[in-house]
Parts: C-alpha cells; sequence; structure tokens
C-alpha cells in the first residue's frame, strides 16, 4: 500500500515525468528507425549496435572538436554506416536479416572497445566538459506550468527533434507516395517489382534511416544525458525498442505509446532512492514488461507480410 | 492439318506492316536446364495469340521475358517492328506491354485505386498521395472499359473474379496495348470465363494486342486468332486456330495420342465408408468455408467433387483430414465419429490424404525420399519403436517398396525429394498414402504439375485400389479428370453441395452447376 | 518455322561427372563455414595492419594462445590447450542448445540466460546439499541446472506457441533478466557468502567435477594443478551424442526438423507445432542450462558476477552456424571458437592486439555465414513469423493456383548459388 502511494505520488512530480519523457525519446528514435526499416520489409535487430556506434562517434568527435553538432552528426553517420552494412548483407546477399543484425550488434560491441583502448589506452575516454553536450530547451513560458511544464518544455533538444521525426515518420508513411511504396515493398515486393518500383533502393533507404535515427539516439546517450561512453552502455534499449516497434504494431504512434510505457518503468527506477528497492530487481522492470507485453497485450500484432524475406526477382 | 507458319506480316499496298510483337530466337537457361529453347513468335496488332503448352513448357518463363522480369540468354524482341532492350518492367511499361499474371500481384491490404495506380501514383505537392485523382482515373477506366469496381474497396477482401478485374485495370491504367495475360481463367467460373472474354473482345476491338497463355484446349478455340505450341522450351508448332482442332493442339503439345480417357470397369460400391453429416468449416479468415455439408461415401467408389477452386473444397478436404476443426456436424469413418480426432489420429484410423499442394504440405522438400515416405506416418509401429525410436531398417524397406510400385526416378531413397520433377513428387506421395491401404482416400488434385505419362499412371492406381474397396474422394479443378475418374460427382458452390450428378453428366450442366446453376450474375460481395 | 524433330527432352546443359559431383557436394558443405572463417580472417589481417600492428605475429599468437602450435619456446603449449578445452567445454553445450533450436526454426539467443539460470541452480544445490556424497550429488546439481535451464527456455516456448511472442525478443529479455536475477542473489543478497563481496560459498566437494590432469606432481613441464580442463568435457561430449541421436534417430527429432523445415507440411502430417515449439525450447535450455552447471561444478565452483562481461550465449550462435547445427560440426566450431579467444588473450598480452579483434572476427564468420546460410536453407518456408500464421498475405485466387512453375523431369537441378 505505502509503494503505491509512493508511486502514485511520483507520477505527479514533474521531475519524474521529465526522465520518462526523456527516456522515451531515447528509445523512441530507435523504434521509430525500426518501424521504416520493418515496413519496407527488412528486420532489423541491430539497433542496439547502431546506437552503440553513435554513442561512441559521439564522445569521440565531441572530445576531438569541441562541438555537439559535429558530434551528433558524426554520430549519425556511425549509426547510418553500420546500417549500410547491415542492408549491404541483408539486402543485396539476402542474408539472413536477423543473423545479420546480431553480427552487428557483436562487431559494435567489439569494436567500440577495441578503439576505446586504441585510443585512449590506459587513462580512459574522461568526460565531456558541460558546454559541450547537446544542449537542453527550457522553453520560456511554457516551462513554469506545472507538472507539464517541467516534463514536456524543459527537455534535451533531441526530445524534440524526435517529437519533429515522429510526425514526419507518420505522415510520409501513410500520406505520401513515398510511404505508399515504402508500405508495397513491405507486403509483396513482387507486387511493387512489376510495378515498376526500385524495391531495392526503397529497401536501402529505410535501412540506413534506421540506422541515422539510431545513431542520434547513441549521441543522445552519451552527449545528452550523460557525458561520456561506457562499454556497453545502451544496455538492450535497442532491444526494447524492438518490442516497442511490434507493441505499436509497426506504426509510429503505436511504438510511442509502448516507449512511454517503458519511459515511465525507467523513470521508476531512477526514482529508486524514494522507493528502496532492490536496485536489480528494478533494473529488471523494463525487460519484464516487454515479455508481459509481448505476451499478453500484443496478441494478433502483425508484421508486414513480406517482412525478413530476402526479395528475389522471378520467386513468384 | 495446315501448321501454318508466320512468315513476316502481310502486305498491303507493298508496305509491310510490323508485327505487333515479335520475338525472335529467345533462349533462357537456367542452371542444369534450358527454359526456353530458341523460341521464336510473331503476333498482329488487334489479335489474340494463344501460348500453349504443358506445365513446364517454357510459357511463363517466355512471358517473363517478354515483360522484362528475365533477361533472355540470346534473341531479339521487337514490338512494332522496333527492336527493344527490356531492363525491367518499366521498360516493357513504357513501350505498351502490361502483363496479368496467374498469381496476382495485389498487395492485399491496400485498397483498388492505390493497388491500380502503384508505381504512377497522382500526388499532390509535397508527394503527398492524390486519392481521389487516382480513385477518378479509375472510374473513367472502368466505363471505357466496362470493368466495374469499386475504388476503395480493400483488395484482399474482393472475391477472385473481382481481384483479376483489378490487375486488368492496372495495365489499362498504364495505357498498355500490348496485353500478356497468365492463365487466367484457371481460378474463374465458366460464367466469369465468358465475362472475360467478353471483355478481351471489347479490348481488341479497341485495337489492343493480347498474348494469352494457358493450356485450356477450349478455350483457346474459343478465342483465339493463333496459336504458338509450346513444348519442354521449344515451339513445335504455329497454328492458325480457325484451321485446326483440339485433338491436334493436345498432339503438337503432348507429341502422341493422348488417351483422355480412363479404362475403367464399373464400380461396385459397397457399404459407407466415410459419412459427412451437416459440416461447416471456416476458412483461414474466419469466413464459413463449407456451410452445412452432407454426402456419404462408399467404399470402392471414386466421388469427384467438382468445382472452382475456392468454393470449400480446400477446407472441406482439410476438416476431413483433421488438419482443420469443425465449427459443427459431423464426420464419420465406418460408423465411428472421427470429427475431433487430430490429423494424426484421423490417418492413424486409416484415412490417407493427397494433398493440393505437394511442394507446401505433403513433402518436406529437403528431406530424402525414404524420409518422405513416412511423413505423417512416422509415430506407427513398423516405423518407430514405441514412437521413440526410428527403425530404419523398416523405413528403408518401405521407401524401397515405394519407389519400385510406382517408378519413382531416380530410384535412390537417400536423394532429396527437390531435385525430383513434380511427377515423381507426387508419385512418392500417392505410394506412400496408397501402400497404406486406407478405407478411405483423400485425393486433392492429384495431378497437377504432373506430366501426361505420370498422368496415366496415376489414374490407373486410382482405379486399381478403387476396385480393392477404397472409397476416394477426389477433388478436382480439372473437370476432364473429374468426368473420366468419378463413379458419381458432386458439384460444390460457395461451400455446399448444389448438386449429386452422375459420372456421365455433360459437360454443360457441370459447368453450370460450378457456376452457381441457374443463379443470376455472379456475386460482387465475398 | 520447321517443326523440329519430336523432341522428347528438354534439351539440358552438359552434367560434370558424379566423382566430381560428389566432391564438390562435400566441398559445397565445408566450403561455406571454412570460407567465411578464411574470409574473416583476411578482412582482420587488414584491420591489424591499418592499426599499426603486426598481422602475422597477432595470427601466430593466436594459434598458439589457441592451440599450442608454434609457440615461443617460453610457452606451454599443453596449458593452452587445457585453457582453450576449458572455454569450450559450457561453449559445446551452448552451441547444442543453440543448433537444437535452429534445426525447429527457432531462434534461442538466450543461451546465456538459460545458463545463468542453470548455474544459479547448481550453485544453489551445491551449497544447499554440500555434505551428500558425490556419486548422488554431482548427478543432481547437474539435473538441477538442466532443469533451470530448461524451464528459462520453456517460457520462451509457450509464449511462441500460444502468443506468437516472437522468440528473438523474448529470449533477449530474459537473458536481462537472469543478468540482474544474479546480482540481485549475489551482490548483497540472498546468496552472498558471509564476509564475501559478489561471490557465493563453494559448493560441497561431491558436486564437482573434477580435473582432468592430476593436481599434485607436475604435468608436461607445469605443475599439474595449473590444467584446469575438467571432466565436464565429458559430459560435454556425451551431450552431443545425445543431441545426434535424439535428432537423427528419434520419432520427436524427425518432428522437430519436420516443424523446422515446414510448419504448413507438419500440420498436414498431424505434427503438433505449437507442442513441437515448447518441446524444443525445454530442450535447448536444458543444453544451454547445462553449460551452466558444468561451468560452476567443473571449473568455478562457486557464483561469482563474471557473467556480466560473458558472451557465452552469443558464441553459441556463431558456433551453431559455423557447426551448420550438426553434433560433430558444433564441437569442431566450439573448440574453434574457444582457441580464437584464448588465443585472442594471448595476443592481447604478446602482440598488444586487443583481444576484442576476436569479437570484430567472429562477427564478421557470422556475416559471411549469414550470406551463404540463407542460400543452403533456400527452400524452407520462412518459419520466422507470429504465430497465427499471417497466411493471408496471398489473394484468395493465388492460394488456389500451384501449378508448377519450375523446369519439370530434372533430378539434377542444382541449387542458385
Amino acid at each position: 500500500m505505502n509503494f503505491l502511494l509512493t508511486v502514485l505520488g511520483l507520477l505527479v512530480t514533474g521531475g519524474f515525468w521529465q526522465v520518462a519523457i526523456q527516456e522515451t525519446a531515447l528509445l523512441l528514435l530507435p523504434a521509430l528507425g525500426g518501424v521504416i526499416s520493418e515496413r519496407s520489409g527488412v528486420v532489423n535487430i541491430a539497433m542496439e549496435g547502431m546506437m552503440l556506434a553513435g554513442a561512441f562517434a559521439a564522445v569521440v568527435c565531441d572530445l576531438a572538436w569541441h562541438n555537439p553538432w559535429l558530434a551528433a552528426l558524426a554520430a549519425i553517420l556511425a549509426g547510418g554506416f553500420m546500417a549500410l552494412i547491415h542492408a549491404v548483407i541483408s539486402i543485396r546477399f539476402r542474408a539472413d536479416q536477423i543473423i545479420s543484425g546480431i553480427a552487428i550488434n557483436i562487431f559494435a560491441a567489439g569494436m567500440t572497445v577495441f578503439l576505446l583502448d586504441k585510443i585512449y589506452g590506459v587513462e580512459g575516454i574522461g568526460h565531456v566538459p558541460p558546454n559541450f553536450l547537446l544542449p537542453t530547451l527550457n522553453i520560456p513560458g511554457l516551462n513554469q506550468i506545472p507538472l507539464l511544464g517541467q516534463a514536456l518544455f524543459q527537455q534535451n533538444i533531441v526530445v524534440y527533434i524526435a517529437i519533429i521525426v515522429l510526425i514526419l515518420t507518420n505522415v510520409v508513411l501513410f500520406r505520401t507516395r513515398l510511404g505508399l511504396r515504402l508500405r508495397a515493398v513491405g507486403e509483396h515486393p513482387q507486387a511493387a517489382d512489376t510495378a515498376g518500383i526500385n524495391v531495392y533502393a526503397l529497401r536501402y533507404g529505410a535501412v540506413i534511416t534506421s540506422g541515422l535515427l539510431s545513431g542520434l539516439a547513441g549521441a543522445f546517450l552519451s552527449i545528452g544525458i550523460v557525458n561520456t561512453f561506457v562499454p556497453n552502455m545502451t544496455g538492450g534499449r535497442g532491444y526494447i525498442a524492438l518490442a516497442a516497434m511490434i507493441f505499436g504494431k509497426w506504426t509510429p504512434l503505436g511504438a510511442t505509446l509502448a516507449c512511454l510505457i517503458f519511459g515511465v518503468g525507467t523513470a521508476i527506477y531512477d526514482s529508486n532512492s524514494t522507493l528502496h528497492f532492490s536496485p536489480y530487481l528494478l533494473n529488471m522492470l523494463p525487460y519484464v514488461l516487454t515479455i508481459a507485453v509481448l505476451a499478453g497485450l500484443v496478441g494478433k500484432s502483425v508484421p508486414p507480410a513480406a517482412d525478413g524475406i530476402p526479395y528475389e526477382p522471378g520467386s513468384h | 492439318m495446315s501448321t501454318e507458319t508466320h512468315e513476316t506480316s502481310q502486305r498491303i499496298s507493298g508496305e509491310p506492316i510490323p508485327f505487333a510483337v515479335e520475338m525472335r530466337h529467345i533462349t533462357k537457361t537456367w542452371p542444369g536446364i534450358v527454359a526456353d529453347d530458341d523460341v521464336s513468335l510473331q503476333v498482329r496488332k488487334g489479335e489474340i495469340l494463344a501460348l500453349v503448352g504443358e506445365n513446364g513448357a517454357g510459357k511463363s518463363t517466355l512471358m517473363n521475358i517478354l515483360y522484362g522480369l528475365l533477361r533472355p540468354d540470346s534473341g531479339e524482341i521487337f514490338i512494332n517492328g522496333k527492336h527493344v532492350q527490356l531492363h525491367g518492367p518499366r521498360d516493357a511499361i513504357a513501350l505498351g506491354i502490361g502483363m496479368v499474371h496467374q498469381h496476382f500481384m495485389l498487395i492485399p491490404v491496400l485498397s483498388v485505386s492505390e493497388n491500380i495506380v502503384l508505381g504512377l501514383e497522382p500526388v499532390r505537392p509535397g508527394d503527398l498521395y492524390d486519392d481521389a485523382a487516382a480513385a477518378k482515373a479509375i472510374r473513367e477506366l472502368s466505363e471505357r472499359y466496362g470493368l466495374n469496381i469499386d475504388p476503395h474497396a480493400r483488395t484482399g477482401d474482393l472475391p477472385v473474379g473481382l481481384q483479376q478485374r483489378v490487375e486488368i485495370l492496372k495495365v489499362l491504367y498504364r495505357g498498355a496495348d500490348i496485353l500478356i495475360l497468365d492463365e487466367p481463367t484457371a481460378v474463374l467460373t465458366p460464367q466469369e470465363t465468358n465475362d472475360l472474354f467478353k471483355v478481351l473482345r471489347g479490348l481488341l476491338q479497341q485495337g489492343k494486342t493480347i498474348i494469352f497463355i494457358t493450356h485450356k484446349l477450349r478455350e483457346v478455340l474459343e478465342i483465339s486468332d493463333s496459336i504458338t505450341v509450346l513444348r519442354r522450351g521449344r515451339v513445335v508448332g504455329h497454328l492458325i486456330t480457325k484451321d485446326t482442332n483440339e485433338e491436334e493442339i493436345a498432339r503438337s503439345m503432348v507429341g502422341r495420342e493422348v488417351v483422355l480417357r480412363v479404362e475403367k470397369k464399373p464400380a461396385t460400391p459397397g457399404p459407407v465408408a466415410l459419412g459427412v453429416d451437416d459440416l461447416t468449416v471456416k476458412s483461414e479468415r474466419g469466413l464459413p468455408a463449407v456451410r452445412n455439408l452432407s454426402f456419404e461415401l462408399h467404399a470402392g467408389e471414386i466421388l469427384g467433387i467438382a468445382g472452382v477452386e475456392g468454393n470449400g473444397q480446400s477446407e472441406l478436404v482439410e476438416a476431413v483430414a483433421g488438419m482443420r476443426p469443425a465449427a459443427s456436424g459431423h464426420i464419420y469413418l465406418n460408423g465411428r465419429d472421427i470429427t475431433a480426432l487430430g490429423a494424426r489420429n484421423v490417418r492413424d484410423a486409416g484415412i490417407a490424404h493427397i494433398p493440393e499442394d505437394r511442394r507446401s504440405s505433403g513433402l518436406i522438400l529437403n528431406y530424402s525420399i525414404k524420409d518422405n515416405t513416412i511423413f505423417g506416418r512416422q509415430r506407427s509401429g513398423g516405423f518407430s519403436w514405441r514412437s521413440i525410436v526410428l527403425r530404419l531398417a523398416a523405413i528403408l524397406e518401405w521407401a524401397r517398396r515405394i519407389i519400385s510400385d510406382f517408378d519413382v526416378r531416380p530410384p535412390q531413397p537417400d536423394v532429396p525429394v527437390r531435385t525430383l520433377s513434380g511427377g515423381n513428387q507426387q508419385k512418392v506421395i500417392i505410394g506412400r498414402e496408397l501402400l497404406s491401404q486406407p478405407t478411405v482416400l483423400l485425393a486433392s488434385q492429384p495431378t497437377r504439375g504432373v506430366d501426361i505419362g505420370a498422368i496415366e499412371f496415376i489414374h490407373s492406381q486410382l482405379v486399381a485400389h478403387r476396385d480393392a474397396g477404397a472409397a476416394i474422394l477426389l477433388v478436382s479443378a480439372e473437370l476432364e479428370e473429374i468426368r473420366s475418374l468419378s463413379d458419381r460427382i458432386a458439384v460444390m458452390y460457395e461451400g455446399r453441395i448444389v448438386s449429386f450428378e452422375p459420372a456421365n453428366a455433360p459437360e454443360e450442366r457441370l459447368g453450370l452447376l460450378m457456376a452457381g446453376g441457374g443463379r443470376q450474375q455472379e456475386h460482387l460481395s465475398a | 518455322m520447321a517443326v523440329p524433330t519430336t523432341p522428347t527432352e528438354q534439351r539440358r546443359l552438359p552434367e560434370p561427372p558424379t566423382i566430381t559431383k560428389r566432391a564438390l557436394s562435400i566441398g559445397r558443405a565445408i566450403g561455406s563455414p571454412v570460407g567465411a572463417v578464411i574470409f574473416a580472417f583476411v578482412l582482420g589481417a587488414i584491420v591489424v595492419a591499418a592499426t599499426g600492428s603486426d598481422p602475422f605475429l597477432a595470427y601466430g599468437d593466436l594459434l598458439c594462445g589457441g592451440i599450442g602450435l608454434f609457440c615461443p619456446t617460453n610457452v606451454y603449449p599443453g596449458f593452452q590447450i587445457s585453457e582453450t578445452l576449458v572455454y569450450a567445454t559450457p561453449l559445446i553445450l551452448a552451441g547444442l542448445a543453440v543448433a537444437i533450436a535452429f534445426k525447429a526454426s527457432l531462434f534461442n539467443i538466450g543461451a546465456e540466460g538459460q545458463l545463468i539460470l542453470g548455474a544459479i541452480a547448481t550453485t544453489v544445490v551445491g551449497i544447499k546439499l554440500a555434505n551428500w556424497p558425490g556419486w548422488i550429488l554431482l548427478p543432481l546439481v547437474l539435473l538441477a541446472g538442466t532443469l533451470a535451464g530448461a524451464v528459462w527456455g520453456g517460457i520462451v516456448g509457450v509464449l511462441k506457441a500460444t502468443v506468437g511472442a516472437h522468440e528473438v525478443v523474448t529470449t533477449i529479455m530474459l537473458n536481462y533478466v537472469a543478468q540482474f536475477l544474479l546480482e540481485d542473489l549475489i551482490v548483497g543478497g540472498p546468496l552472498q557468502a558471509p564476509g564475501q563481496s559478489s561471490v557465493t560459498a563453494p559448493i560441497g566437494k561431491g558436486a564437482q567435477l573434477g580435473r582432468l590432469v592430476p593436481q599434485s606432481g607436475t604435468f608436461l613441464g607445469l605443475p599439474g594443478g595449473v590444467y584446469r580442463v575438467h571432466a565436464g568435457l565429458f559430459v560435454a561430449l556425451a551431450a552431443a551424442v545425445i543431441f545426434w541421436f535424439l535428432l537423427q534417430r528419434t520419432v520427436f527429432g524427425y518432428e522437430l526438423r519436420s516443424v523446422g523445415q515446414s510448419t504448413r507440411a507438419a500440420r498436414y502430417a498431424g505434427i503438433s507445432v505449437p507442442r513441437t515449439i515448447i518441446m524444443t525450447m525445454l530442450i535447448s535450455g536444458a543444453f544451454a542450462g547445462l553449460a551452466g552447471a558444468v561451468a560452476i561444478s567443473g571449473l568455478r565452483h562457486s557464483l561469482t558476477d563474471i557473467y556480466r562481461s560473458e558472451t557465452t550465449g552469443f558464441d553459441a550462435i556463431t558456433v551453431a552456424l559455423l557447426g551448420q547445427n550438426a553434433a560433430i560440426g558444433t564441437v569442431i566450431a566450439a573448440i574453434f571458437l574457444a582457441a580464437l579467444h584464448i588465443g585472442g588473450q594471448f595476443m592481447q598480452g604478446d602482440a598488444g592486439v586487443s583481444s576484442n579483434l576476436v569479437d570484430a572476427l567472429q562477427a564478421l564468420i557470422l556475416f559471411c555465414i549469414a550470406a551463404n546460410f540463407v542460400r543452403s536453407l533456400k527452400l524452407r518456408l520462412p518459419a520466422l513469423r507470429q504465430m497465427p500464421p499471417s497466411k493471408s498475405k496471398e489473394a484468395p485466387g493465388v492460394a488456389a493456383v500451384a501449378t508448377d512453375t519450375e523446369p519439370s523431369a530434372t533430378p539434377n537441378v542444382k541449387e542458385t548459388t
């Protein structure tokens, strides 16, 4: 009972929601990337690796150039590069997309630590000074609103970017010609091909986009939320984003809702000092939530019909 | 009979009019086999050419080349006299070639208009898809060519005949003047086929050219102007339709006299082996596919289920075989209620099943012939010890018997079955099902995709087992097969048996019943 | 155009003679994993050179550290081999776990979590019953670990079979849950040994798998106690035999493989796909749980939080793929990968090349295998979907017409590579 009251008390704290929204945005970027990629028919479980690569690239570049914007750009490109590898293997070589995704994650994990040692050696990577981190935007006036103000109008710039990306994704996917073609490619690539649509180009584009978004999320993590790089710092968020995508039935808005739920879970964990739970049990929360979601609430979530199947022309 | 060949065009006022389509010396190989071997054909504008041949003759491959989906290894294509290079469907579409595929290239979750305009979508600024403009364009096309359809319907929900309409509108939307139709009537009722032919004739009058792939000889004679016959990748004849007949075409297709009738004694039916009582079965999508259906199948008889595919035959067979649950009603085997038994128990009880889709249901393609011969019976006492450990020697023995009795080639039990021809694959299945001495045999499309030699063999085996007392339920989309094999015929339409007919019922009557017998027009909703 | 003289056969391209065909098919079977490994090593050499180190030195170190070849005189090959076998022992078992799931077209990425659960169970039983005699305690602890892993895998199987939850996601989630469960138990938790931090008490003597090299005296120039290779190796090899027997000689194995090839055909044959999935994940989890049990019983003797940085679960995927999901292949691949890892540690100390290079190599191998993997299994129906299967992707007219469009009558159609 006490626990419940404490939790309820948390739910009306602005600070709590600030963390929740922040985490939501962090998950949302790769989740949207996943939606785009899978809508085009390419299974992408490499968000974890792409985020990690982005996080690493961001810190390294920020320390070198003292410019968070360029560093974020580097992170985006790093994510995109990882995605390109996945795209080539999955699309051009028609490899098993899950194995390719796993390989990317292993590769990113290994490569980042390898380079970490190589570049920084024993002294370690150190921290990025605060004035070179991705800034928080305080929207004047609006941020004075109780609860909502702190939650929504005092966030890192990437959070606002994430919201814009959400809107864009939704519009493009369901209202534009590009989105229509993308969905066609993910449902029935043979039909799209015979209609003269370039299946490969669309899939490449979709996968690389997912990499760009994941890379940005990585930068958000390493030079927005914290200020350094730690091996495996993404901690499974790429996989949680995957679950959010499934939970959201491969729609941007659905994924957002799922990410929000996970964001709340993380915020609860962060507030543990007031809850006094075993930290490890609380750490499990997002993962257990994911399983619960997959077990109970998702049920008949239907992926795009051609999701995960490499396209071979003439195979109708 | 005349087998005129087309020389280069007619001459009118000294000027040669080029063919609308001319393919010269096209060759296409796949690993190990030549799909099209030095094939040439020509079609004049405003005419229909029927491209005829058995399964595997190379017709679809040839047309895929014409449509730019495949590149030939050698040969040339001329459209309206001009030599063209096709790098993909885009090029073909630009030249006015449109293809209506045998397997529809439709995306079920999109609307009719989205499917039609895909690739040539009307847009507003900002790349916004203009649905209203699309709908308008489609309505115009509908009126011009007499193809009524609702642009906003969800394509996956439409009946087959209407889906084909969407496919045709697709090519017309792109301004096709040359239409390739790949086995268009395979899934249509006789009535729908007539409607299609009306549309095609209208298109011809508007100056379109049509190439029509089929293996149905009646239709060839009814609709085409000229015929090109392919056999095993080679052209074996060009015929003028009005100068030829069914027998001649069939002979060209096969290379010898075709036995169209099976020799069989009249049946001596015994007691009821299989009873189906008021059976209702739901389809994959939850709609009733079989509705309150009842019949009795006697030992020693072949009951043929005639009907166009998609009228519930598949679901009926799956329900009897135990693969699909019955929503209501009962199934009895020799008096015993087997309705709720699963496929394994049904099989053990003595019902054998030749599935309609051998490649995805009846066989595991990567398994050897030997492993496939026990598929479905791996738990039985002959092939396993207490359903735990496999009896390898017994299995090998069984496989050898099937291979020799049914002349499976190559006669090597360890060869993966995927390398066998369609006919041999089917023989493996039929061998294992028949040699298990079933009480009831469910034979679904038993000779689909099988070459003629194997067809004759399979037919004679079915009759032999009927004579030995088996009760056989035969489901086939080939009316010929039904009529030649069955002792009685039941016609299925929309999930019900609309009539029981004697084996010698005239084909016109059966065709009418298959189409709903006397009902007005095709239905326009699922 | 003249009618060609009665063609009776479709024209075929000439075939190579049968001996060559046999050799080619064997070559193709080995070719894919071997080719992948070679390719990865070549790329790895380039990376090493690019970062300023000597690839020959690095690879020489891998060889020495991994399998004791070409070692300098002050290094003991016997010890290296022993270390490799130690690393390989749980890897064989985990590889078998992943392999058997693959055979049913299931992706068990949760070997790590199942392994952890196995380790936990083994430790708990090994401590609680520490005074029991070996002949009953040892089988008991191994059994406990196996069952715990089975349960952890079974959860995934049940979720997939009932609501169609994709096993890739559920297994990964359970990995994290297992890790946190472990930490919760031993970092200041109920299993933490009094006076120690992040480690449990050791399990009883009876629960320990013995070392293979006598611990007193010397062996090959080093004191016997240095060699850590233990009887768990035999357990792993025995498991490989069981794996083979299960898959190739039992009815269940036949059904498992059938489900892995085609769920549709399995339905036709009356095989219960949900039941098979659950059983497969139970067995797969059991193998992985045994891996954890063997690691505790034979090597560590108490539970630590080493699993934070351990990668056995992901290594197992590489092992299964390299070994092409076969018993012998998995054993060889596990030893190979173990050699890579141990060699990598040696290489780091000697040539200064970070052992993370091994991770990169592994990823490269995976990439290459993935590209070939699909080709050799091209004709399988996709089974990585959620259930109930969304077969409604085909329009109603499509399912009806299933005419054979392939060229007919060819016993010799080769796979298109």
